[in-house]
C-alpha cells in the first residue's frame, strides 16, 4: 500500500512499524520477567507443584470442547435450514436469533443464577456450557448462513434428483463444503469459551471444576499475593494459548477475515 | 468438487414423489423448521427466557434465594437513576468506547497499511500485535496490575526515556485508572482490528491504487481517498463490536481495579456483578441489566442504520 522507493523510505517504514509494535510486546516481556524475579525457575516449580493445577486445564478443555461441539452441530443444522429449506416466516426467526448478538452475557446473570440453583445445575459444567453455547450460536449462524447461501441451489437439486433427501444432502454436501466457515466458527467459539471469565466465576465454586481463567485469583489466595508466582501461573496459562495461536495462525486469520468480509 | 458433482448426470431412478414436487414448485425446498429448532430452543429459548425473567426480577426486592421476593414496582429503576455510581458507569462507558475505538482504528489501520507495504519480517509483527487477542483478559490482569503499579515496569520505562517527572501510581488514583484500562483494552484488541482491516484491504482493487499513484496521489492521499472509504464496511462492523464491547466491559475493571479507586472505573457490568452476587441485591442488578440490554440494542440498531445510510449516500 505504502510506496517506498528509496532505501531511506524503506528503513523509515521498518522503523515506524517496529516502534508501533514495541508497546504490544512490553507487557508480555514484563510478564515473563516478573515470573522469573526472585527465585527464578523456582517460581514455576512452586506453581507446578500445586496439587490440582491440571484440573483447571482439564475443566477448560472439557467446557471448550463441549461448547464447540454443541455450537457446531446446532449452527450447521440451523444455517442449512435458513439458507436452503422452506420455512414460513423464516426472516422473523432469523432476526429473533440475531437480536441475541448484541447481548452482553452479564445481563443474563440474575436469571441464570436463580434458574441454575432451582434446577440443581449450579456448580456443574452445564451451568457454564449451556449459556456459553447459547451466546455463541447467533454469530455462528450468521456466518454459516451467509456461507451456505453462496452454495448454488443446483447442487442440492441435483442431489435430490439423485434420490438424496435433505439429511443426506446435509451430510454429503453441506458438511464438506462448509469447512472454511467451520474453521472460523471453531476459532471464534474457542476464544470465547476458553477466555470466558464471568460465567465460571459465578457458577463454578468447586476448585476441581474451575477453569484456567480463575487460576490467577486462585493463586493469589494460594501464595498470599506473592506476585512472582502469580505471574508464573499467568505465563503457564498463556503458553497453551500462544502455542495454539501459532499452530493455527493461518486458520485464525482466514477465519476472522471470512467473518469480516461478508 | 462443485464441477464434478454438477456434471454427474442423474443416472439413478427418479424418486416416485418427483412429479408431485414439480407440480407444486413452492414445495421444491422441503420444510426446514425442524432444522432450525435446536438453535431456536437453545439460543432464543434460553436468552429470551432469561431476558423476560430479568425484567420480572427487576421489579422485585430480592436477595436471589428467599422464596417470597417483595414486589417493589419501579423502585429499583428509581434508585438507579438517582445513583451517581450508575451515571458514572454510563460516562465511563462512553469515554471508554470513544477513546478505545478511535485508538484501535488508527493503530489497526496503520498496521494494516504498513504490513501491506514492503516491510521485512511482516509475520513477526503480525504475531506480536495479534497475540494479545487470544490471551484471556483474566490471565493478563495480574500482569497489568504490576506493569502499571507505582513501582512497575511502566514507570521504570518512563524514567529511562527521560520522562521520570510524570511517573505516578497510575492505578491508585481516580484521574488515571480509567486511562490504564483503556490502554489495556487497546493493547488487547488492536490485533483484531488490524487483521480485519488487513483482510479488507486485500479486497481493494490494485488497479485503482495504481491509477491514483499515476495521477500523483501520495501515500497519505491514497489512505484518505481510497483505502479509508474502501474499508468502510469493516469500520462500521468494528464500531458495533466496539460499542457492545464497551457496554459489556467487565473482566478488565473487575480484575485490575475492582471498579475503583473511588468508583473511577465502575462500568455497568461491574455494578451488575457486584449487586447481584456479592451484595445479594439481585433485583437492582436486574434493573441495571435491563438498561444495559436496551442500550446495547439501541446502539446496534443505530450503527446499522447509520452504516447503511452512509453507504447509499456515497
Amino acid at each position: 500500500m505504502f510506496e517506498a522507493r528509496s532505501i531511506q523510505a524503506k528503513i523509515g517504514l521498518q522503523l515506524l512499524v517496529t516502534l508501533l509494535a514495541i508497546p504490544y510486546l512490553l507487557p508480555l516481556v514484563a510478564m515473563v520477567q516478573g515470573s522469573l524475579a526472585g527465585k527464578g525457575w523456582g517460581n514455576f516449580e512452586a506453581v507446578l507443584a500445586v496439587p490440582g493445577l491440571w484440573q483447571f486445564f482439564l475443566s477448560s478443555v472439557i467446557i471448550s470442547a463441549s461448547v464447540i461441539a454443541i455450537v457446531y452441530v446446532v449452527t450447521m443444522l440451523a444455517s442449512f435450514g435458513f439458507a436452503k429449506l422452506h420455512i414460513r416466516n423464516k426472516e422473523v426467526y432469523f432476526w429473533l436469533l440475531l437480536a441475541c448478538l448484541t447481548l452482553p452475557e452479564v445481563v443474563l446473570l440474575a436469571p441464570l443464577f436463580a434458574t441454575a440453583i432451582s434446577l440443581g445445575v449450579y456448580d456443574t459444567y452445564w451451568s457454564v456450557i449451556l449459556p456459553l453455547a447459547a451466546l455463541q450460536v447467533p454469530f455462528a449462524v450468521l456466518l454459516a448462513r451467509n456461507f451456505i447461501d453462496g452454495i448454488p441451489n443446483e447442487l442440492f437439486e441435483a442431489a435430490r434428483v439423485d434420490g438424496a433427501n435433505s439429511f443426506r444432502g446435509f451430510i454429503y454436501l453441506v458438511i464438506p463444503l462448509t469447512r472454511p466457515i467451520a474453521a472460523a466458527i471453531l476459532i471464534f467459539t474457542l476464544i470465547g469459551a476458553w477466555n470466558n471469565y464471568l460465567l465460571p466465576l459465578v457458577f463454578l465454586q468447586d476448585p476441581a471444576k474451575q477453569t484456567i481463567t480463575l487460576l490467577p485469583s486462585y493463586f493469589i489466595g494460594q501464595f498470599s499475593n506473592d506476585q512472582t508466582k502469580v505471574l508464573a501461573s499467568a505465563v503457564l496459562t498463556a503458553i497453551p494459548e500462544v502455542l495454539a495461536y501459532l499452530f493455527l495462525q493461518r486458520l485464525f486469520e482466514r477465519g476472522l477475515a471470512a467473518g469480516a468480509i461478508k | 468438487m462443485v464441477a464434478t458433482t454438477l456434471q454427474t448426470p442423474p443416472t439413478r431412478q427418479v424418486p416416485s414423489d418427483e412429479p408431485a414436487l414439480k407440480r407444486r414448485p413452492h414445495r421444491l425446498s422441503p420444510p426446514g423448521l425442524p432444522w432450525i429448532l435446536p438453535a431456536l430452543v437453545l439460543s432464543v429459548g434460553l436468552i429470551y427466557y432469561c431476558i423476560g425473567y430479568t425484567g420480572v426480577i427487576s421489579t422485585w426486592d430480592w436477595d436471589g434465594i428467599s422464596p417470597n421476593p417483595e414486589q417493589v414496582g419501579l423502585e429499583n429503576y428509581l434508585k438507579m437513576v438517582n445513583s451517581p455510581v450508575f451515571w458514572g458507569a454510563i460516562w465511563h462507558t462512553i469515554v471508554f468506547f470513544v477513546v478505545t475505538f478511535t485508538a484501535q482504528t488508527v493503530l489497526g489501520l496503520l498496521f494494516a497499511v504498513l504490513l501491506h507495504s514492503q516491510v521485512k519480517l511482516a509475520v513477526v509483527y503480525k504475531v506480536i500485535v495479534f497475540v494479545p487477542v487470544v490471551l484471556a483478559p483474566a490471565i493478563m490482569a495480574p500482569v497489568f496490575r504490576q506493569f502499571y503499579g507505582a513501582d512497575g515496569q511502566f514507570n521504570w520505562i518512563l524514567e529511562h526515556i527521560g520522562l521520570g517527572a510524570i511517573t505516578q501510581p497510575w492505578l491508585g488514583q481516580s484521574s488515571t485508572a480509567l486511562w490504564v484500562l483503556m490502554a489495556v483494552a487497546v493493547w488487547q484488541w488492536t490485533g483484531l482490528t488490524f487483521v480485519l482491516y488487513f483482510a479488507a484491504m486485500g479486497q481493494i482493487d490494485q488497479s485503482v491504487l495504481e491509477a491514483a499513484r499515476i495521477d500523483g496521489a501520495g501515500n497519505i492521499r491514497t489512505i484518505v481517498s481510497i483505502i479509508w472509504p474502501g474499508v468502510r464496511g469493516t469500520t462500521v462492523a468494528l464500531a458495533m463490536l466496539g460499542a457492545i464491547g464497551a457496554l459489556k466491559t467487565f473482566d478488565l475493571p473487575w480484575l485490575i481495579t475492582v471498579g475503583g479507586p473511588n468508583g473511577a472505573t465502575e462500568f455497568l457490568g461491574t455494578i451488575i456483578y457486584r449487586q447481584t452476587i456479592p451484595n445479594y441485591h439481585v433485583g437492582y442488578g436486574a434493573a441495571v441489566s435491563i438498561v444495559l440490554l436496551v442500550l446495547a440494542l439501541a446502539m446496534a440498531i443505530l450503527l446499522q442504520v447509520r452504516g447503511r445510510e452512509k453507504v447509499t449516500v456515497d
